[in-house]
Formats: C-alpha cells, structure tokens, sequence
C-alpha cells in the first residue's frame, strides 16, 4: 500500500512538473487513488479542438492492476462506447506495472488518431471508420462539437 | 596556500556529483515503483527492478512471466541480483518475503591460451585408457574359457570344442578391431 501509494505521488508529481503533450492529470479530491484527467483532441483528426476529460481510477494494488479509465466526454470513437469505456489491450491483457499514467495518456491519445476497427466496441462506428472515413469524420466532428467544447 | 587549493578540489566534486546524483537517480529507478531499486535484480534484457517489486509482478502472473518494460521473458532464475559496494550492510531486506536469487558464479572458460598442452593431455588419457580397456576385457573371458573353470564341459565334448571355437572367433575378432583402431 505504502509503495503504490508512493508511486501514484511519484506518477503525479511527474504529470504536474512535466506533462505529455496534450495532455493533463490531477486528483479528483484528496483521494490518491482517484484521478481525473484530460486529453486534448489531436490536430488534425475530427477531435481537434475537443478537450476530453477521463475518470481514472486506480486499485489499491496499482501497479500490479491497471487503473480503470473511461472518457466522461462522450466521444464518437470504434474503441470507446457511449458509457467512455475504453477498449485498449494495455488496460486489460497487455497492462505491466512499467506503464505509467503519462504512458496511457500517450496511447489513448494516439487511439484517438489512429483508431483500431480490429478489435471494435462499438461496431458500428469501426463499419462506418472502415468503410466510410468521411462519415465517421463527420460525425465525430460533430460530437466533438456538441460534447466537447 | 597548498592547503585550501585542495580543499577547494575536495569541494568542486561533489557540486558535480551532485548533478551526477540526480541523473544516476532516475537512471537506477525501478521500473515497477519509480523509486530507486532496493534489493536490485536486473533482467536478462537489462532492465532494473528492485526485486520485492518484480517478485510481486511475477506473483501477480505466474502462467505468463514478462518482463514489464519489454515483455521479454523472465523469472526467478532469469535475473541477476545486483550487488553495488554497500550492499554487505543491508542484512535485514534480504531475508524478508521473497529472497533475491542468489547470483550465478560460472567459472571462468579455458580459453586456448591457458594450459593449451594439459587441456590435450587430459583428454588423450581418457581416450587411450578407453581404447586400453576394452580389447583387455575380452582377453580376459577368453583366458578364463582356456583354463576351464569348474563350470565348463569336459575337454573333448562337443560343447567344449564350441566353445573353444567361440572363443578363437572372438579373440580374432579382437584383433581385428584393434587392426581397424589401430588404421582409423
């Protein structure tokens, strides 16, 4: 407990001092274990100029588990369904205690750039992403308008 | 005069290393709690973990052992404890929960350059004993066949004869194995 506890200081402090690009983190309240965090949407895809806030929160054995992450924007996106569940491996099978916060903020922001309709959880939007590119820019445009301004 | 120029080398230094500190700080963090390793083990594909932490990660996944910087294969006999100057002192962290691995001592390879002619001298010994050994073994059964032990058929019989013959055939073929040793 001691440890993670220290780690997730560590991890903040970090965010604070040195953020990633686009992207930001903070506690909620006085609960370390309970951050929020948001991401700029990438230039030059239909989340640009949206900010996306993200509800994370972290198991009492961080890092040995992954933080639960999901969007509190809603966002139009393959890989993220309308509750902001996130479906990304390293969250789920392919988390290692060596990612950090900043590495997840830097991965969700690349998903958001380059969605993987593969691996779809909302398959609808990975058909549209797949078959009709401009559709999906639009309407993520759009929601990006409405949601995330 | 001499005196305070030294003390002002004795001084510089340690601005420097310092600086130094700070960067072997993060360069010797653990991978897994950020801070720096205690207990230190590195991976096989050179990453730094203190090893209560890796242990811990090893716990969390036994079926499926990574490493968490590269996903490289690893486990307990897959690290290599890290052992600085001071590390003589800590006694107690050891031997809590989950001992290090003990490091692996190999003993040094004899290069060509060591003892060239004892290396060769040794392994000739053992091969003229082996070839020594076997041809001696069958001289052996066939002298006792020739001396009759108590056992055998009475001189004359048809068994006797047999065997006699028997023996003949395998003392030729002896010799003819030692012929082709001899050759080859």
């Amino acid at each position: 407990m001691g440890t993670n506890n220290k780690r997730l200081k560590k991890e903040l402090m970090e965010m604070q001092s040195d953020p990633p690009e686009n992207c930001s983190a903070g506690l909620v309240g006085d609960d370390i274990y309970h951050w929020q965090a948001s991401i700029f949407g990438p230039e030059g895809t239909p989340y640009a100029g949206g900010i996306f806030f993200l509800d994370m929160k972290f198991p009492t054995d961080y890092p040995f588990k992954a933080p639960t992450i999901r969007f509190t924007t809603k966002i139009y996106h393959p890989n993220i369904n309308s509750n902001g569940s996130i479906c990304v491996d390293i969250l789920r099978s392919q988390w290692s205690p060596a990612i950090t916060v900043n590495k997840v903020l830097l991965s969700l922001s690349s998903l958001m750039a380059d969605p993987n309709p593969r691996d779809p959880l909302v398959p609808e939007i990975a058909k549209l992403y797949e078959h009709d590119l401009a559709k999906y820019n639009k309407n993520a445009k759009e929601w990006t308008e409405k949601f995330a301004r | 005069m001499a005196t305070p120029t030294g003390a002002e080398g004795g001084t510089t230094p340690p601005g420097g290393a310092d600086s130094a500190d700070t960067d072997a700080g993060t360069f010797y963090e653990c991978n897994i709690c950020l801070d720096t390793a205690r207990d230190p083990v590195v991976s096989m594909c050179g990453h730094l973990f203190c090893w209560p932490c890796l242990h811990q990660w090893l716990e969390t996944r036994p079926q499926k052992q990574m490493c968490p910087v590269c996903k490289a294969g690893i486990g307990k006999d897959k690290v290599i404890p890290v052992y600085g100057r001071g590390s003589n002192n800590q006694q107690d962290p050891r031997e809590k929960l989950p001992p290090r691995p003990a490091g692996q001592r190999s003993e040094p390879e004899n290069q060509g350059g060591g003892f060239p002619g004892f290396g060769f001298g040794d392994g000739g010994f053992h091969m003229s004993f082996g070839i020594g050994a076997f041809p001696f073994g069958i001289f052996a059964s066939t002298f006792n066949f020739n001396d009759g032990r108590p056992g055998p058929a009475p001189p004359g019989s048809p068994q006797n004869r047999e065997e006699q013959f028997l023996s003949k055939v395998f003392l030729w073929v002896a010799i003819l194995f030692i012929f082709y040793l001899l050759i080859a």
